[in-house]
């Protein structure tokens, strides 16, 4: 009789848990799907894609395309050893400009941050976000970019932080960014951060995967100019 | 413990089989770790940063070698799987630490398992040093028993 309670208190158990999955994976879904690019007239999926001033001179012969994460401890490291080198010898000096693309995968803050630098782009600050976020990153998801830290964050740089919330909390820019990080995937072939694509000025495109030293992007750079 | 490693290494097979199982172990490792890049250019980085993780890699592998071909002359004399299973455990532990970062690695797991796979990864990243010097740890202690058992099984030989 007992044995037979037990088994009903399991069974009713599990079921309850088997429904709950399906009520968060549903809802999640349904989330997803709300926020997902809207259709136009002709039914063909668009998104209002947000232009980015790259970092450098727009007739730079070469240009960069780092595809990242926010929370990637590999990208901080290239940001904090490689990046201020190629900043120095190729984007000061009118050879290189570098772009972003957004690859946020590595945990659930890695997309809201990456959705912070388009709002704060908003009022003029992309890059001086991006730098932030860097200089701040501490471990996946503990904490450094959630809600508060990017509010706090955008305080920091002054920016007029009520339009930076409503930008936030509106999720202005979640299709955007998710559309960067289907670009990421399937246009680009990432399945890592930091991938870099460098691209020459006669289209000639070489594709670095990782955290490369300055030395390795000098030679690729170098062969492209 | 002396006796048993000179018994073993006095076979030079065994002598290949660490050095080749501490060079595939260092050799992934370090390209997982983005310590070795093999393309476009073959580049080797360790910058002050990453130091102490390198480190750990190079110990844990030449632990992993130790500890692997002792078992393997062991499974040889007495048949017994025990503790190749341990050092083989020790050894994946210790690789999966870090090695889930921002790699390709990682990306397959999460897009595979979803916020399970992203936990777990972050888990592995954030916990690379303890879980590595555990790993060094186990690996150690399946050296010592295994060398002492060893010993003490040859000595009821003779």
């Amino acid at each position: 009789m007992i044995m037979t309670n037990v088994k009903v208190i399991a069974v009713i158990a599990v079921s309850v848990i088997i429904v709950i999955g399906l009520g968060v994976s549903f809802s999640s879904y349904m989330n997803d799907f709300e926020n997902s690019p809207k259709k136009s007239d002709d039914g063909s999926q668009y998104v209002e894609l947000k232009k980015i001033q790259p970092l450098g001179s727009t007739s730079a012969p070469l240009t960069i395309l780092e595809i990242g994460d926010y929370q990637c401890e590999m990208c901080k490291l290239w940001f904090d050893k490689t990046r201020p080198l190629i900043i120095e010898n190729y984007v000061n000096t009118g050879k290189a400009n570098l772009v972003f693309l957004d690859m946020p995968f590595l945990g659930n803050d890695s997309g809201p941050a990456a959705q912070a630098t388009y709002c704060a782009d908003d009022q003029g600050m992309y890059w001086d976000y991006h730098v932030k976020l860097y200089q701040y990153q501490q471990h996946v998801d503990d904490g450094w970019a959630n809600t508060e830290r990017l509010s706090a964050i955008a305080f920091g740089l002054g920016l007029d932080i009520d339009e930076f919330n409503e930008c936030m909390s509106s999720n202005k820019y979640f299709s955007h960014v998710n559309f960067n990080k289907k670009k990421s995937v399937t246009d680009f072939g990432a399945i890592s951060t930091p991938t870099f694509i460098i691209i020459g000025a006669d289209g000639e495109a070489k594709k670095l995967v990782g955290g490369h030293p300055y030395s390795t992007f000098e030679k690729t750079l170098n062969s492209l100019l | 413990m002396n006796n048993s490693l000179q018994i073993i290494y006095s076979n030079y097979n065994y002598i290949l089989i660490t050095i080749t199982i501490f060079l595939i172990l260092f050799f992934t490792l370090s390209v997982i770790s983005e310590f070795l890049f093999l393309e476009p250019f073959i580049t080797f980085v360790v910058y002050p940063e990453t130091s102490l993780s390198f480190l750990l890699i190079v110990i844990l592998s030449i632990f992993s070698a130790f500890a692997i071909s002792m078992n393997i002359y062991r499974v040889k004399l007495i048949k017994e799987t025990k503790k190749i299973g341990s050092s083989i455990i020790g050894t994946v532990i210790g690789a999966s630490a870090g090695a889930c970062s921002c790699g390709p690695i990682a990306f397959s797991i999460i897009t595979t398992f979803g916020t399970a796979g992203s936990i777990a990864s972050s888990f592995l990243t954030i916990y690379e040093i303890p879980i590595r010097l555990t790993s060094i740890g186990i690996l150690g202690m399946v050296i010592l028993v295994t060398a002492t058992s060893l010993s003490r099984e040859c000595k009821v030989k003779f």
